[in-house]
């Protein structure tokens, strides 16, 4: 019970630091992006492979990952962003869409479906963190980092900026903030926090694959961040936890798995059409911060 | 005729949207510190050159100098970076921001703009926000908006966002500010709040020019005016020589 | 050679599927501006109502093909009508109607899925499956009549849009709808018409798609995703744009294999779009991106 305990509050932490980030994007600057699952994959593979191939350890690992992840988005942002947000949205699908097809396809790289196992386990100062709940304290950890972190960036003039962009873009531009360069950086950002979740899953469950890192999960992340609000910088904490938890609840109800997966995505989807109808200030309203 | 340079140069500004020219030729100066009203008869085309010179719109042709430095194809960030500033009719406040986030937004915090120096250097970040706050009190005090600090930009009335949308313009310290219908929706009393408050930022050496519908008050406001009909410049010069000439009076009357 | 006439001509079918989704897709998306990823759900649930009407009703397949037609139009116009205009009176800013839309594409194909099982689902076509040669190319009757639908519903669409009362108030919403409600059309209305016509016109795309290899719920969120990037490339408000688009998308598709390997034409169309939107954003016919109304 202890295991399955540390299991969840790991991936909760996990999916914390997902949603944080996803955050900063849809919930602070108003862009919609369906490629996080690429970029938490593109963390998950690069911490893999700097660990594999080059020998790096996890802190190697989360600084590749952390890199890659922001090019990968500037890659796709700046060329979309500059024009308007419904362009970013499909720019983002053709990421994704991409990054799986890389992942699965450059088989010599990434071993395809097959994936990639033996990842090995962080160490610090020579100990090697493998004991569950020693993994629940790392991933915490690094979820009240990336807490701070957005945190900061939120509760300053640059999240003022971020705040007003979303609000009235037109009126950001005239009062001479440079919007386009604005929403790059906070891509950058959000894709270097989202990656470094993918080291921290790699390291974790030391073996991964493709099937992880689909549009279906950039889609859940995505509802998780929704539903959670951002309101406050606790709301995507909040979605992550309701939001994991229902496929524990879903467990409990004896439901055969072939309908149990559908099943939770005609939640999440239901989910997403009701808070829109009845409460979308959870997430595209004011985030109230500091004055 | 004036004793300085003009602070801002149109020249031969051109745009047409589809068939529609909507600016053709237009040419006018506008002399520092003082007021010029840009008026004439709806869709004569002011909002269009005001978008021109703010760079939210392309001109097909022209020229725009600001103290020599040409405006045309800036983006409007830029613009405002080298000195221009708007207000917008529709107001475009920071709805779901409080008044004092709105004028804060005017103001000058690059270090906590910059995600680099955000990170690295707390101190600095902390003593420019401290000061950019004392700042916006002071130019909320100005436009006697102090006791609105915290509210929300829409909670305020009409006059009040009127007032906000000016103060915000006025914390960024650009030369020129260019008021789109600043006394548009205003009843007599409103507009006793408002007009002083124009003159005022004249009198702070700030150079305006506005748009203005009502031509009763395009004498008590302006300095200079310049007539604009179909696009094109048809006379500049004192309020008094303008409201007073039948042909203008007839056009802008469509009488 | 044969191998490079055999791929385009596979390029132009599957480019005709394309078209139909994209025709369908960039005239809601240019009258209403909303981001209508749901549209995926509406064609791939008329395909389904297509091979239920057959399989389950024991309709001959014209008539399941109609029954599927119009059970798009009708979902289209429902879920403007329960959804987005609801949305729109709440005063909804796009992103939370397209939100909105994500969440419906999701449930519809789940619940697809639950349904009848996510395995593909193909319907009766008898002697449509037959294998025709043209030259050294081969195709089956289906794949003509494809192209034939395609080409069919491009020129009724162009002909209502300009020459019917109701597709002139779809043109008048499209380019302006301040203008348009000026004069005086009604708004609701003319939206609800162009998610039927918008449904209607992209069906044929999911039974055709039943009847050569099958339905699947998934299907439709790749499809309505590649429509959008047809339509962007093409040009956001251009119909003729959209069929373009689709036809150059499918055309790359599927004749990039002849060098590059299949599984990498995913990248390549994406890896197209983003150049495209570098040098030209507003693609081959579009109107010039310029700021929001100020």
């Amino acid at each position: 019970m202890t295991a399955y305990l540390a299991h969840f509050l790991v991936m909760v932490a996990i999916y914390a630091i997902l949603a944080l980030s996803l955050n900063l994007l849809i919930g602070y600057s108003g862009i919609f992006s369906l490629a996080h699952a690429a970029i938490y994959g593109i963390g998950a593979y690069a911490s893999a492979l700097a660990a594999l191939k080059l020998g790096l350890g996890f802190w190697g690992g989360l600084v590749v990952a952390a890199g890659a992840g922001a090019f990968a988005s500037a890659l796709v942002a700046i060329p979309s962003l500059r024009v308007a947000g419904d362009y970013y949205v499909v720019a983002s699908f053709g990421l994704q869409v991409v990054v799986l097809a890389v992942f699965m396809n450059w088989t010599d790289l990434t071993n395809g479906h097959a994936g990639l196992p033996g990842i090995p386990r962080p160490k610090l100062f020579g100990w090697v963190i493998d004991q569950p709940f020693e993994y629940v304290f790392l991933a915490v950890a690094f979820a009240v980092l990336t807490w701070a972190v957005c945190w900061r960036l939120t509760n300053s003039a640059f999240g003022r900026v971020l705040q007003a962009i979303r609000d009235d873009e037109i009126a950001a531009q005239a009062m001479g903030k440079n919007v386009v360069l604005v929403k790059i950086v906070i891509a950058c950002i959000s894709s270097a926090l989202g990656a470094m979740a993918g080291s921290l899953y790699a390291h974790y469950i030391t073996y991964i694959n493709p099937s992880s890192f689909s549009l279906h999960e950039s889609i859940f992340i995505a509802t998780l961040v929704i539903l959670g609000g951002s309101e406050r910088l606790a709301g995507p904490i909040v979605g992550a936890f309701l939001l994991l938890a229902i496929p524990e609840v879903l467990k409990f109800m004896a439901i055969p798995d072939t309908v149990a997966a559908p099943m939770r995505q005609i939640i999440y989807g239901a989910l997403l059409i009701v808070f829109m109808l009845v409460r979308p200030e959870g997430i595209l309203g004011r985030a109230r911060h500091g004055r | 005729m004036a004793a300085e340079p003009a602070i801002l140069c149109v020249e031969g500004l051109a745009r047409s949207f589809g068939g529609i020219q909507a600016v053709e030729a237009c040419t006018f100066d506008v002399q520092p510190g003082v007021i010029t009203g840009l008026i004439g008869p709806n869709g004569a085309g002011k909002t269009t050159v005001f978008n021109l010179i703010t760079g939210f719109l392309d001109a097909d042709h022209g020229s725009i100098r600001l103290q020599g430095k040409e405006l045309l194809g800036l983006s409007p960030h830029r613009v405002e970076r080298l000195g221009v500033v708007r207000t917008f009719q529709h107001l475009r406040l920071w709805n779901k921001m409080s008044v004092l986030e709105n004028v804060l937004l005017g103001c000058a915090t690059p270090a906590g703009e910059n995600v680099f120096s955000l990170f690295l250097r707390a101190g600095a970040v902390r003593a420019e926000e401290t000061r950019a706050r004392e700042r916006a009190m002071e130019v909320l005090q100005f436009f006697g908006l102090a006791d609105r600090v915290h509210e929300l930009a829409e909670d305020l009335a009409y006059p009040e966002q009127k007032l906000l949308s000016m103060a915000r313009i006025f914390a960024t310290d650009a030369p020129v500010l260019l008021l789109d219908e600043p006394t548009s929706g205003l009843d007599s009393e409103s507009l006793g709040r408002i007009v002083p408050m124009v003159r005022r930022l004249v009198d702070h050496g700030k150079t305006v020019l506005l748009i203005e519908h009502n031509m009763e008050l395009i004498s008590e406001l302006s300095d200079q005016v310049v007539f604009l009909h179909q696009g094109r410049v048809l006379a500049a010069g004192p309020p008094a020589e303008i409201t007073r000439d039948p042909a203008l009076t007839e056009i802008y009357f469509g009488v | 050679m044969d191998l490079f006439l055999q791929l385009a001509a596979t390029g132009l079918v599957v480019g005709s599927l394309y078209a139909l989704c994209a025709l369908g897709w960039g005239l809601i998306y240019g009258t209403t501006l909303h981001f209508h990823v749901a549209h995926g759900a509406v064609f791939t649930l008329a395909a389904y109502f297509a091979y239920a009407a057959q399989k389950f009703l024991g309709l001959p397949l014209a008539l399941a093909v109609v029954a599927g037609v119009f059970a798009a139009a009708l979902s289209g116009m429902l879920i403007d009508f329960l959804i987005y205009q609801p949305l729109e009176r709440r005063g909804a800013i796009r992103t939370t109607l397209f939100i909105a839309s994500l969440g419906l594409l999701t449930l519809i194909e789940n619940l697809l899925a639950i349904i009848f099982t996510p395995d593909p689902l193909r319907m009766e076509v008898g002697w449509l499956a037959d294998s025709v040669q043209l030259g050294p190319v081969f195709l089956t009757r289906l794949h003509l009549v494809s192209m034939a639908t395609a080409i069919l519903g491009f020129v009724a669409l162009m002909a209502f849009l300009k020459y019917s009362l109701w597709g002139q108030a779809i043109r008048a919403v499209s380019s302006s709808p301040e203008m348009a409600r000026t004069v005086g059309i009604d708004l609701r209305r003319v939206h609800l018409l162009t998610y039927a016509v918008g449904s209607a016109i992209s069906a044929p795309a999911g039974i055709l798609v039943a009847m050569d290899v099958g339905v699947e719920p998934y299907r439709g969120t790749t499809f309505v995703l590649l429509a959008s990037v047809a339509v962007i490339m093409g040009g956001i408000g251009s119909i003729p744009g959209a069929l373009l688009g689709a036809l150059f998308l499918a055309l790359l598709e599927n004749i990039g294999v002849w060098k590059i390997p299949s599984e990498w034409q995913s990248t390549i169309s994406f890896g197209v779009f983003l150049m495209f939107i570098v040098v030209r954003p507003r693609g081959f016919f579009g109107r010039k991106i310029q700021s929001a109304e100020i």
